[in-house]
């Protein structure tokens, strides 16, 4: 994710956080050294391999869930979930079908159907993106569909896309998100958000744009390391003339007379190229980019690094690209074996989440339903993930959201993070969504004491107990000790409540990935 | 079109916010947004906030191994596109009132800036500060690869690497060169979406106001310290990404709530417009006296997109804002007085404006911009940059042409005012600078 012109910041940051850590708190408030002394992630994080593989491959873990993987089994789940059309996904494909009916329409309909540069569908597939995130049983799938997003990045918002973008996320995106990534690049490379968004579509013998031809090799396949140089990129670019789009329709074109003819050659792809229709041409090339080794290197050390990793082992990479190659750029073998392997057995807590998928998290096990009619509460998610600074599709550059810890550090995003679990924990905001009352997070025999009261809420919103100095803590907050007795008129399950759920909800139990 | 953060402002704040259970004064302090300010006003002064500074301070000092020395940087992003005719209008080019019959800016009315420039009456407020040289512009200045696409114009003028595939932005470049020395460090006031000059792995803090910046859920001193010991509690033993951004928060919290106790007067009897900028301005200074160690603050000044009724000389939509502007920054030279000669103030957008008007009393999309400096080390009093003028050859598509790469003001405000070294911060950004900054002593 860095940039390769500078230093990573990332090894000053480790080497002071801790100092830092310490010094600011110690500085102010005192008796934090603890926190200074950093340890390890998998504390926090049940051992629990179940809740390890819904933590990592899903938007969250929630009670029947839970409860689904422990029936069937880790490996049976995982390849339910690796077949998503044949899982029952009714009520959540009513909702997007009923409450955001511009998702179906391809951009023709699309055109006729909104004014011109109206921003109705952008926002639309934004905020349908977020409703599947949280409402989805396909969870692996639409994971995997923010994966591809990220990686086949097209902003959303942007120039150019109002009529597209919810048609790239259906036709490009969802249609190949369990398929082969041969197939995905090929869609992409046919589509005119991609074409527009990276300006492909302005790129022409005469004139050639860089942008996309760069991309193509830079980010959607071999990888920035993945050794080609500047001729490579200029040839890929004349490859690429000629994909484009027609203005009038907003549809796909392909310009025979942008189209460069000629001899060339790229990371071992040749071709003669004497026509001026080089459609065939481009799709050879585009096929052969995503079958290439680096190719396979750099989608398993991507896919290492959302499911692992930070910092991706490389043999693991090295076993991950091979079965990607030996199934022809198929991607559920590749996952499969990756989410059944030992080292993803072994990095229980070594991932955190990042805003949007706390956002999501939070919701899921608060057990929040959509509005009962319209879209206004799913639509203000929309701006809950923005201030978050992660809402989903919009990240400018096309090189999609960062996967790594280092990038979501700031102190406004943890506090906008805590201060939303608050907001959602008391039903303030977005107040048009349902919310089951809060105290059906507690058994309905209240627990006897206020140290069972924090274990009990502990295991229903982070699936585990604290451990005893995190207890501590949150009784510190009530004012009480573990073996206060609980009865129903106390703060704790009265007008505290909120403020439990969200304290819990702040800590790093649930910031775990 | 509208970029997306003018529609993200949305003040959560402003929420009315339900029946959330708990006693009723509660409640209604949740839903003010209650200021610890009105609680503790006088019972803690400025010896809180010294004790408190000083505990940053040192905490920076800490990990910092070379503190920073240099100038505050401000940078206020017009978004939407800011006509720089209209503002520094050139009274030498006859052609200026042809193509804008309508909305020009007569001879009369302006304030005389030199024998080829005179300024929009609205910006009368900044005239002390143009006198004594620390307000200065430039004119006719562009990018390398102009687009008259919103979007893409920002996103390539805070990214400021075209040619390249650097994905971060200028500010966290910038930033990425420096030690880290604490949570303010690199402030976006005003939103809380950071701008994209700041995309990248240094962190920033975006808040809407230091008045707001507050756990949600204290609405008292003895409220916001016990969320503060449960939330330490609860990160005993944190992993790094995790417990180390934990305790920044928790830390700046700590000073923004003594900020918030020690109240805020602005000195010299510097008069802010009550609005988002004058606001965001007042806040940017008020952390800059703090001295918590604010190295880098960028403000959001949209709406400039002026399609249609850009106003007359004394009433209208660029009369209003360049009156706040004008009001704000006023105010904001006037609070820090000599303070100003460790601040620069720059101002950027995405391209000028069309130099012809349109059927709609407005402009279009544009190349050639105008940029204003402020700041006790700015090249005052005078309009830099290479004027290409208005003649048919002159225009680039029609529009004023863009002389001076927009890289060159900021990598000479980098080098000049904040010590930095700029070849990787802009990479293959032209060497010459024009001297709008004189460096510092």
């Amino acid at each position: 994710m860095t940039n390769g012109l500078l230093p990573s910041r990332r090894d000053v940051l480790k080497a002071s956080a801790a100092v830092a850590g310490g010094a600011v708190v110690a500085g102010t408030v005192g008796s934090v050294g603890s926190v200074a002394a950093a340890g390890t992630g998998a504390k926090f994080a049940s051992d629990d391999l179940n809740l390890h593989m819904l933590r990592r491959t899903t938007y969250g873990p929630i009670p029947s869930l839970h409860a689904s993987i422990r029936k069937q089994g880790r490996k049976a789940w995982l390849d339910r979930q690796l077949n998503p059309s044949k899982l029952d996904d009714s009520y959540c494909d009513k909702l997007i079908a009923n409450r955001f009916p511009g998702m179906k329409w391809n951009i023709t309909q699309a055109r006729n159907n909104i004014d011109d540069f109206s921003w109705e569908l952008m926002r639309d597939v934004g905020v349908a993106t977020i409703a599947r995130a949280i409402w989805s049983k396909r969870q692996v799938f639409e994971v995997m569909c923010d994966f591809w997003s990220n990686h086949l990045n097209v902003a959303n918002p942007s120039d150019n896309v109002w009529d597209n973008r919810h048609d790239y996320d259906r036709t490009v995106i969802r249609k190949h998100a369990l398929g082969k990534f041969s197939d995905m690049l090929v869609a992409s490379a046919n589509h005119p958000a991609m074409l527009l968004y990276l300006n492909n579509a302005d790129s022409t013998k005469d004139n050639p744009n860089e942008n996309y031809g760069r991309e193509l090799l830079e980010l959607h396949s071999v990888g920035v390391d993945g050794g080609y140089d500047e001729e490579d990129m200029r040839q890929s670019t004349l490859i690429m003339t000629g994909f484009s789009v027609d203005w009038q329709t907003g549809l796909f074109e392909y310009n025979t007379w942008a189209h460069y003819r000629g001899a060339v050659q790229v990371m071992g792809f040749t071709d003669d190229n004497p026509a001026a229709d080089g459609y065939d041409v481009g799709l050879r090339y585009v096929r052969y980019l995503a079958r290439h080794p680096q190719t396979a290197r750099h989608i398993a050390y991507k896919l290492c690094q959302r499911f692992v990793s930070d910092t991706p082992d490389p043999g693991l990479v090295n076993t991950l690209a091979n079965t990607y190659l030996e199934n022809d750029t198929n991607i559920k073998p590749v996952l499969r074996q990756l989410l059944l392997s030992r080292a993803f057995e072994n990095s229980i807590g070594e991932k955190t989440r990042r805003p949007f998928e706390d956002l999501v998290a939070t919701l899921r096990v608060l057990g929040y339903l959509p509005d009962k009619n319209g879209t206004s509460g799913m639509g203000d998610l929309y701006w809950v993930a923005s201030d978050l600074g992660h809402l989903p599709l919009a990240w400018s550059q096309p090189d999609g959201y960062p996967d790594e810890a280092v990038a979501w550090q700031s102190a406004g995003g943890t506090l906008a993070r805590w201060n939303t679990h608050l907001s959602l924990a008391a039903h303030w905001w977005p107040d048009d969504l349902r919310q089951p009352a809060l105290r059906k997070l507690l058994p309905d025999r209240l627990p006897k004491t206020h140290g069972a009261y924090v274990d009990a809420l502990a295991q229903r919103l982070v699936f585990r107990k604290l451990t005893n100095t995190h207890r501590q803590a949150v009784l510190g907050f009530l004012g009480r000790q573990a073996g206060d007795p609980l009865s129903a008129g106390d703060e704790a399950v009265g007008w505290r409540l909120p403020y439990i759920v969200a304290l819990i909800l702040d800590s790093p139990y649930h910031g775990i990935r | 079109m509208t970029p997306p953060r003018d529609s993200a402002a949305v003040d959560l704040g402003a929420v009315n916010r339900k029946d959330c259970g708990c006693p009723q004064d509660q409640q209604t302090a949740a839903r003010r947004g209650f200021s610890r300010r009105s609680f503790f006003k006088g019972a803690l002064g400025a010896g809180a906030l010294t004790g408190l500074a000083s505990a940053e301070l040192s905490t920076r000092m800490a990990f910092a191994a070379t503190p920073y020395v240099g100038d505050v940087v401000v940078v206020l992003s017009l978004r939407g596109g800011f006509d720089g005719l209209n503002t520094v209008v050139p009274t030498s080019e006859p052609r200026y009132e042809q193509v804008r019959p309508n909305i020009h800016i007569p001879q009369g009315a302006l304030i005389p800036l030199d024998a080829n420039f005179g300024m929009h009456p609205a910006m009368q407020p900044l005239v002390p500060f143009w006198n004594d040289a620390s307000l200065g512009f430039v004119q006719a200045v562009g990018m390398s690869n102009p687009t008259r696409s919103h979007f893409e114009a920002m996103e390539e003028m805070e990214r400021a690497a075209p040619g390249t595939s650097v994905r971060t932005g200028w500010l966290d470049r910038t930033l990425g060169l420096r030690d880290s020395e604490g949570a303010f460090q690199a402030v976006q006031m005003g939103s809380s979406m950071a701008s994209s000059a700041f995309l990248g792995n240094s962190p920033e803090l975006a808040m809407w106001s230091v008045d707001s910046f507050d756990l949600s859920g204290a609405w008292d001193n003895a409220e916001r310290q016990r969320w503060r010991q449960a939330l330490e509690g609860l990160h005993a033993n944190a992993p790094d990404p995790i417990g180390a951004p934990a305790a920044t928060t928790l830390g700046a919290l700590s000073t923004a709530g003594d900020l918030q106790d020690a109240g805020y007067t602005p000195a010299g009897g510097a008069n802010y417009p009550n609005t988002g900028l004058g606001r965001a301005m007042r806040d940017v200074a008020r952390i800059i006296k703090a001295d918590i160690g604010l190295q880098v603050a960028a403000v959001d000044f949209g709406d400039w997109d002026m399609h249609v009724d850009l106003g007359s000389v004394d009433d209208g939509w660029l009369y209003d804002k360049l009156s706040e502007l004008a009001r704000s920054l006023a105010a904001f030279a006037t609070d820090l007085g000599t303070g100003m000669d460790d601040v620069t103030v720059i101002t950027m957008t995405e391209f000028g404006r069309s130099l012809t008007e349109n059927g709609s009393g407005g402009v279009d999309h544009g190349h050639g911009q105008a940029v204003l400096l402020l700041g006790g080390g700015v090249n005052g009093g005078v309009v830099h940059g290479d004027w290409p003028g208005l003649a048919n050859d002159a225009l680039v598509d029609g529009d004023l042409a863009g002389t001076t790469d927009y890289r060159q003001l900021l990598a000479e405000v980098l080098e000049k005012r904040c010590g930095a070294s700029v070849s990787t911060i802009f990479p293959n950004a032209p060497a010459e600078r024009i001297g709008v900054v004189t460096p510092r002593v």
